[in-house]
């Protein structure tokens, strides 16, 4: 049963074809897409249960192969491939009426079934050059989707910067992929994860450690593929594209670098450094990108600046060594964004007719932002805001496992925790309402839910996707850092944390109309330019253009 | 072998400024078949006259190789005229055919020059088509091909794919080969390489296919020519796949 595997990709490419070849009228081809990437999400279906049920990890090679075109089954491809069809049949169920009236209606959807073709291979490729074509393809096909109307000539511009980001984050996966097998002589990745665990000292070129080189490598192929700083401005701006393929963007292809990094979980488990650098990247991807979308008045680039940061955080979740907890993050988000995006049109249309919004508490605070006039004793609401987060947080990890406090990467997202509650409960302070101790109540209880439900889940996740214990511990144990240099820091952002809100509280307490400073108005400046990285990207690109069209002037023509 | 012979050798497989040569015949000869022939035949002359040598070639060679590629990768981007695009790339790509002689069992070497001449063959083919049409083959004069020319377009767009290297085009195995056999900083060079002939190929695809549509008066492909190129390119892929370069 567990061989259904193969059948993955080959069910919507089939449908690729079959649309290109003979479908001829719009209906034929809705029907054979829809049908193809139906049964791909049953298929998935079963597969996971299979994996839910028990069933080993299995590498299957085509027939008369010579090692490339392998798939895996294991819980990592069975869980995200079920991920992939389930968003992709979404998608596809969405666009028959929404593409009805544009034009390359067969070409949209033949290109659809090959993205979930090849996102399907990449999540079960077992060897690397089956990885290498499907992540190469995947950027190509992309490029196209968002370039729908060939009419455009800004979403082919914006599509190439998406496809340019790809290629440069598809370099280091071909380098990462080609010093592994120079040094381990096969392609297949769970003969490189075996050698490796064998001999994880094991040296490259000028004697770096290969463990370290090759999770850098990958890391930096993650690190495009998800928008991470200084590699994200093609996100925000790909909004061009048809709305389903936002969708299919945001909650699906710009997860991969998650995945990936979950993928070579058996090598990043072998280094140290380099789990520290994924863990700084992301943070600060996280926070730029929280920024930059509180700062944009054009919503769309808020919300690729929002999705931004949900990856940055995502990144910053393997960085800790919470390697599961990320394919947890990359789905709920997956979830959230793509109903969003689905939904923005609805939403408009609603929005033209009434606006929808209820006039109480929630609207007068976030939408008329009038603060409330009578407020609860400042010394107590910071007492509750600080104290009520961290007890549930510890309460709800010490359920799932009693020594989650020996693992560094557990507790450094306590505080990611403990800071998200605690601005929760800020609001509130801020928020009118005719009985705040309620409101106070049913806040504690949601975010006792949400701790409670992201807890266990990430618990179960982590169980499934790294059955062996001794596996998980040894992923936190090269995340962590010298204890003695750990606590320090844990004691210093503590302190900062709880004196930071207890200025926050004092603050608006005592606040009075300030007009911003010019170092304000400067920094929003910065922001508001978003850092002028696009200036300086496109300033480059100018000047190898300039130096190109120069040497060819130089050298006439030939 | 002697570095005179290399030398010779670096007319046939570019080396700068040798590669003049080939790009000044290429542009020059108007007459399609002699322009598809010499495509095919060039890189396979200096693959013959490097299977003299007895030894891989030496560093010093694949330095200057690898430079030339890369500054014809460079001023591909700027070129506009389909004929020289199609020239600088071969230079380029054919630059790369001394990275893969240094393999132990260098036997494919052939196969790898096919394929990366064949793409750049049907492409040819393809300007050729266009300038019947248009009277020439340039970026960013006749825009907007998709709109009139759908199937050319499709055509046109995998074969610049192909062109370029891009999955499952078995160029792409062929890079990853040269990859498999190069130093590291070769190895950067060839990924510098890479990221170029992508910029030029989307450069390229945005200045012919891409705007509102200013040529529909040409007639499109035949769906029977389209069937030919087509069966071409699926053909170019399954024999890739067949034949991976050695990489299995």
């Amino acid at each position: 049963m567990d061989q259904l595997i193969l059948l993955l990709p080959v069910v919507p490419l089939a449908s690729a074809f079959l649309i290109v070849l003979a479908a001829n009228t719009r209906t034929r081809v809705a029907r054979v897409s829809i049908t193809a990437a139906s049964l791909t999400f049953l298929l998935t279906a079963v597969l996971l249960g299979l994996s839910l049920s028990g069933a080993p990890t299995q590498v299957f090679t085509p027939v008369g192969g010579a090692g490339a075109g392998s798939l895996i089954f294991d819980p990592l491809s069975s869980l995200m491939a079920l991920v992939i069809a389930g968003i992709s049949l979404i998608v596809h169920v969405y666009s028959v009426r929404y593409m009805a009236e544009e034009q390359g209606y067969a070409r949209f959807f033949a290109l659809l079934d090959l993205m979930t073709a090849a996102l399907l291979v990449m999540v079960a490729a077992a060897d690397l050059v089956t990885l290498l074509v499907a992540w190469h393809l995947i950027g190509v096909l992309l490029y196209f989707l968002l370039g729908q109307d060939t009419r455009s000539q800004s979403a082919y511009r914006y599509g190439f910067w998406t496809l340019i980001t790809y290629r440069i984050g598809d370099l280091p996966l071909v380098l990462a992929a080609v010093l592994l097998y120079q040094a381990f002589g096969t392609w297949s990745l769970p003969g490189i994860f075996e050698a490796i665990a064998r001999d994880p000292h094991i040296q490259t070129y000028f004697g770096l450690p290969l463990a370290e080189v090759v999770a850098a490598l990958i890391a930096l192929a993650a690190f495009a593929r998800s928008a991470q700083f200084l590699l994200h401005t093609w996100l925000p701006y790909t909004m061009e594209g048809p709305t389903p393929v936002s969708a299919l963007m945001h909650a699906g292809i710009v997860n991969a670098g998650g995945f990936l990094i979950n993928r070579f979980a058996a090598i990043y488990v072998h280094t140290g450094g380099v789990l520290h650098w994924i863990f700084i990247v992301g943070l600060l991807t996280a926070v730029i990108g929280s920024v930059l979308m509180l700062t944009q008045n054009d919503v769309k680039k808020s919300l690729g600046y929002s999705t931004m940061g949900q990856m940055g955080f995502m990144i910053m979740e393997c960085g800790v060594g919470a390697f599961s907890l990320a394919i947890y993050h990359l789905i709920a988000h997956g979830v959230f964004k793509g109903t969003l995006f689905l939904s923005a049109g609805t939403v408009i249309g609603e929005a033209r007719q009434n606006d929808g919004v209820p006039k109480d508490d929630l609207y007068t605070f976030v939408v008329q932002r009038r603060p409330a006039r009578s407020r609860q004793p400042w010394l107590l609401m910071a007492a509750i805001t600080l104290a009520v987060p961290i007890v549930v947080l510890v309460l709800a990890h010490w359920l799932v496992a009693e020594d989650f406090f020996q693992k560094q990467g557990a507790v450094v997202l306590l505080f990611f925790g403990w800071v998200t509650g605690a601005q929760l409960l800020f609001s509130t302070y801020r928020m009118q309402s005719e009985n705040p101790w309620r409101l106070i109540a049913l806040i504690i209880f949601s975010f006792t839910v949400v701790v409670l439900g992201y807890t266990m889940i990430s618990h179960v996740f982590d169980v499934f996707l790294y059955p062996d214990e001794h596996f998980r511990a040894s992923i936190y144990a090269a995340a962590g850092i010298d204890l003695r240099w750990f606590d320090t820091l844990v004691g210093i952002v503590s302190a900062v944390i709880v004196v930071g809100w207890l200025r926050a509280y004092y603050a608006e307490r005592n606040a009075g109309v300030k007009r911003p400073g010019p170092v304000w108005l400067n920094l929003y400046a910065l922001f508001s330019r978003e850092f002028y990285i696009v200036d300086l990207y496109s300033r480059l690109t100018r000047s190898l253009l300039s130096i190109s069209q120069r040497l060819n002037v130089w050298l006439r023509w030939v | 072998m002697s570095n005179l012979t290399y030398l010779l050798v670096g007319f046939f497989l570019p080396l700068f400024p040798f590669s003049i040569g080939f790009n000044v015949l290429f542009t020059r000869v108007n007459h399609w078949p002699l322009r598809l022939a010499l495509l095919l035949v060039w890189p396979q002359i200096g693959l013959a006259l490097l299977a003299r040598a007895d030894v891989p070639p030496p560093h010093w060679i694949l330095t200057w190789a690898m430079a030339t590629a890369l500054l014809y990768s460079l001023r591909l981007l700027a070129m506009r005229e389909l004929g020289g695009w199609i020239a600088f790339l071969a230079t380029a790509a054919w630059g790369l055919l001394w990275l893969l002689a240094q393999a132990p069992a260098a036997g494919g070497l052939s196969l790898h020059a096919l394929w990366f001449s064949l793409p750049l063959v049907m492409l040819a083919l393809l300007g050729a088509s266009l300038e019947r049409r248009f009277g020439g083959a340039y970026t960013g004069i006749y825009q907007g091909l998709a709109q009139g020319m759908p199937r050319f377009s499709a055509i046109l767009v995998v074969t610049v794919l192909a062109a370029v290297a891009t999955p499952p085009a078995p160029s792409f195995f062929s890079m990853l080969s040269a990859f498999l056999n190069a130093t590291p900083m070769l190895m950067l060079g060839l990924a510098a390489l890479w990221l170029l002939w992508t910029w030029a190929a989307a450069r390229l695809l945005q200045g012919l296919i891409v705007g509102p549509g200013n040529c529909r008066s040409q007639a499109d492909l035949k769906p029977s020519g389209a069937w030919v190129y087509t069966a071409a390119l699926v053909a170019l892929i399954a024999l890739g796949a067949a034949l991976p370069g050695g990489l299995a």
